[in-house]
């Protein structure tokens, strides 16, 4: 006779073995059944979540750009000297700012496909320092990294506003 | 010591047919599709808002696209194409290129004769889109590009 390990009772070798055996059948299936269960979500929640992570970069370099945009024609119409600065929460998909042409404002994003360029169109000259204008392209490195971000705005004179990060 | 360790060779012996076991079986589940959860995924076209994507179709052989022009300016679409992951990609013939783009209007587009790609009927596919187009009111046209991504079961 042998003690048995669940219930403390004697019983014979083999209904003692039985229940253990019983015991650790239903172990492995509640294990086998949750894990049946958490691979496919976690991996259905992953996907979901990775393709909303994209859509919300989207959102908040939209929101960047268009901020940016309507404050420099606000900036612009209340004249020369006027100038303010706002904060951005630059993303980290956001790789590059640029100006092109002075009326093309360009943030370009990363995504898991391939890097798309999001361009915000302005009714008035925008420029920053000439030293990072090359041609028609000027690049705002500041709005380049992840982080929050001061933008200052300013119009310097009658015909465009001066775009730059500080 | 030599009864401890044959119990210490027996149950290693009796796990490890039970760990190739239970790999044959996984295996054989992944081998037969079984594992493959993506064709639970909703089937979605992710494109930047400013080129929204409406809807899609991916009809054997062809696939179709229809996006808005949420620039807010005319544009003129100077290539587009479509491509995806596989060892030979999806190769297939697109609009004819350039293609004008009113602001805040529709647009279809269609990329016939698709082949490759594993682009097949009943078959989850991942397609990349291209485009390169430049705003038709911007001096010096300079050309911008932009990604969407297609995620779907080819229709039979």
């Amino acid at each position: 006779m042998a003690k048995s390990r669940l219930s403390g009772k004697c019983l014979p070798e083999s209904a003692a073995g039985s229940r253990i055996a019983q015991a650790s059948m239903e172990y492995l299936l509640v294990v086998a059944l949750t894990f049946a269960i958490m691979v496919p979500a976690a991996y259905l929640f992953y996907n979901y979540s990775k393709e909303s992570g994209q859509e919300i970069t989207d959102a908040q370099a939209t929101k960047i750009g268009r901020n940016i945009v309507d404050t420099s024609e606000t900036i612009f119409y209340s004249g020369k000297g006027s100038k303010t600065v706002i904060e951005l929460n630059v993303p980290d998909n956001i790789v590059a700012a640029q100006i092109i042409d002075g009326r093309e404002f360009v943030l370009n994003i990363s995504t898991i496909f391939g890097v798309s360029e999001l361009v915000f169109f302005s009714a008035v000259n925008m420029t920053t320092d000439s030293s990072k204008c090359n041609i028609n392209r000027c690049a705002i490195p500041g709005l380049g990294d992840a982080g929050l971000k001061k933008v200052k705005i300013e119009a310097i004179d009658k015909n465009s506003v001066n775009i730059s990060a500080v | 010591m030599k009864i401890k360790s044959q119990a210490a060779l027996e149950f290693l012996t009796t796990y490890a047919w039970a760990f190739i076991v239970i790999t044959i079986t996984i295996g054989a589940l992944y081998y037969f599709g079984i594992l493959d959860f993506s064709k639970y995924l909703p089937q979605k076209c992710i494109f930047p808002s400013q080129l929204k994507c409406l809807d899609f179709s991916l009809l054997p052989s062809e696939v179709r696209l229809k996006l808005v022009n949420n620039l807010g300016e005319d544009i003129q679409i100077q290539s587009i194409s479509i491509t995806n992951d596989a060892t030979i990609p999806i190769s297939c013939t697109a609009n004819a290129t350039p293609i004008s783009w009113i602001h805040a209007t529709q647009k279809d587009f269609a990329f016939r004769t698709c082949t490759g790609g594993a682009y097949l009927p009943k078959e989850r596919v991942e397609l990349t889109v291209s485009m390169d187009y430049f705003a038709v009111n911007t001096p010096s046209k300079p050309i911008h590009k932009i990604n969407g991504k297609i995620n779907g079961k080819v229709t039979t």
